[in-house]
């Protein structure tokens, strides 16, 4: 399909959802490729959780090494941003972040499928979070929840103003916090098959393609990490100013 | 927009909203396992070490502390009979000087009396061998004196 011309890049190939069992038709329960990434990232997730640390080790290993780094990072941020209460929504969190995490990571194997990319995935992460995050704080506070917008350390002319921006930058949070990840992963495939297209077209002589790849290739290795975190730490904050309102 | 077969992507295939639920549907049923697996395996396993290394970690500090006490407990000990000893010692030293002292002024008493007696037993003695050797003097010059005679009186 790229054999039209030489310079026939396309950079968004890889992010088309292909029903792989059913063939043509995509229906709403069609397996895709997405789903098979989503799974495997499932099985990366028990492999290294459930399989990695199954001696329950004093002294861990290397598996059992990761996984209590991961778990213990999430449970300390936790209790950093959104104190010992926000504990309760542990599960929640480290779900969400080892899902982002591992969808990231995987993403970056070659032919692999990114399904944190897909803006549908982060948008309806966000939202849960937006959802879950806005209910938790009525649940938790009552109307003094709203308190959250109405900031009684400013003063008492500016406050309506700031009601105005804190409420609009309220409901643009789930926007911006899927946007963000999506957004990240998104480009950084892009920008690296569009190199890789440049290195195809160049044949043997594609010595700067090939390094641009590998370049945009270690970023990308940070940038996965970092936007699973920022991810989740932002979901932190979200719980704690639903735990804690008013500033 | 985007196209579901082998063509290639117009434009974003993020946009494409028919894949909408299809995309949605999947990612409820994994997050669905996957809380599943976190909440049943992940989380009481890493509780579960967590808590067999705290148990181990907090008893070795417990003993540790225990140790510690008994350390300190034996230097006390240790303390107090070093003290003990450094005044029994004090003590020694000081009955057994006085002791001495007594002592060497008793003997000094004796050995001045011993002395004067021994002194006295030698004067005596000098003057008894005085006189013996003048008696005995006197009787040598008067034999000596009788020979001559004897002599002189036999030469003529």
């Amino acid at each position: 399909m790229e054999k039209q011309s030489a310079f026939n890049i396309h950079p968004m190939d890889q992010f088309i959802i292909d029903p792989i069992l059913t063939g043509e038709s995509l229906e709403w329960y069609s397996f895709t490729n997405q789903a098979l990434w989503m799974l495997i990232s499932l099985v990366s997730i028990s492999f290294v959780f459930i399989y990695g640390s199954r001696k329950h080790q004093l002294v861990p290993g290397r598996l059992q090494s990761i996984a209590e780094l991961l778990y213990f990072f999430i449970r300390d941020m936790i209790i950093d941003i959104a104190g010992q209460e926000g504990l309760r929504y542990f599960p929640y969190i480290f779900t969400l972040f080892i899902l982002i995490l591992f969808g990231n990571v995987l993403g970056l194997l070659p032919y692999s499928f990114t399904y944190t990319s897909h803006i549908a995935v982060t948008g309806f992460l966000a939202l849960s979070v937006f959802i879950a995050v806005t209910i938790i704080g009525f649940v938790k506070n009552g109307l003094r929840f709203l308190n959250l917008f109405w900031i009684s350390s400013a003063p008492l002319t500016l406050r309506p103003i700031l009601l105005i921006i804190e409420v609009i930058s309220y409901f643009v949070r789930p926007v911006s916090h899927s946007i963000r990840l999506a957004g990240n992963m998104m480009a950084g495939h892009a920008v690296i098959k569009v190199f890789a297209g440049f290195a195809g077209a160049l044949g043997l002589g594609a010595i700067a393609p090939i390094f641009a790849i590998t370049a945009v290739y270690g970023l990308e290795m940070l940038v996965v990490v970092i936007q699973a975190y920022v991810f989740t730490i932002l979901t932190c904050v979200y719980l704690n100013d639903a735990l804690h309102p008013g500033h | 927009m985007a196209s579901t077969s082998d063509n290639s992507a117009v434009g974003m295939p993020q946009l494409d909203f028919s894949t909408f639920p299809n995309q949605i549907f999947w990612l409820v049923v994994f997050c669905v396992v996957l809380f599943a697996i976190v909440k049943l395996f992940i989380i009481p396993r890493m509780e579960d070490i967590f808590a067999n290394r705290r148990k181990i970690i907090d008893g070795n500090i417990a003993k540790a502390e225990e140790i510690r006490l008994r350390v300190s407990e034996i230097e006390k000990l240790i303390e107090e009979e070093l003290q003990k000893a450094k005044s029994q010692c004090d003590e020694i030293m000081n009955t057994s000087g006085n002791n001495i002292k007594e002592q060497m002024a008793l003997a000094l008493e004796d050995s001045k009396i011993a002395t004067a007696q021994l002194i006295n037993e030698a004067e005596g003695r000098l003057k008894e061998l005085r006189d013996g050797s003048e008696a005995a003097i006197e009787k040598m010059s008067e034999e000596l004196a009788s020979e001559i005679i004897n002599r002189i009186s036999k030469g003529r």
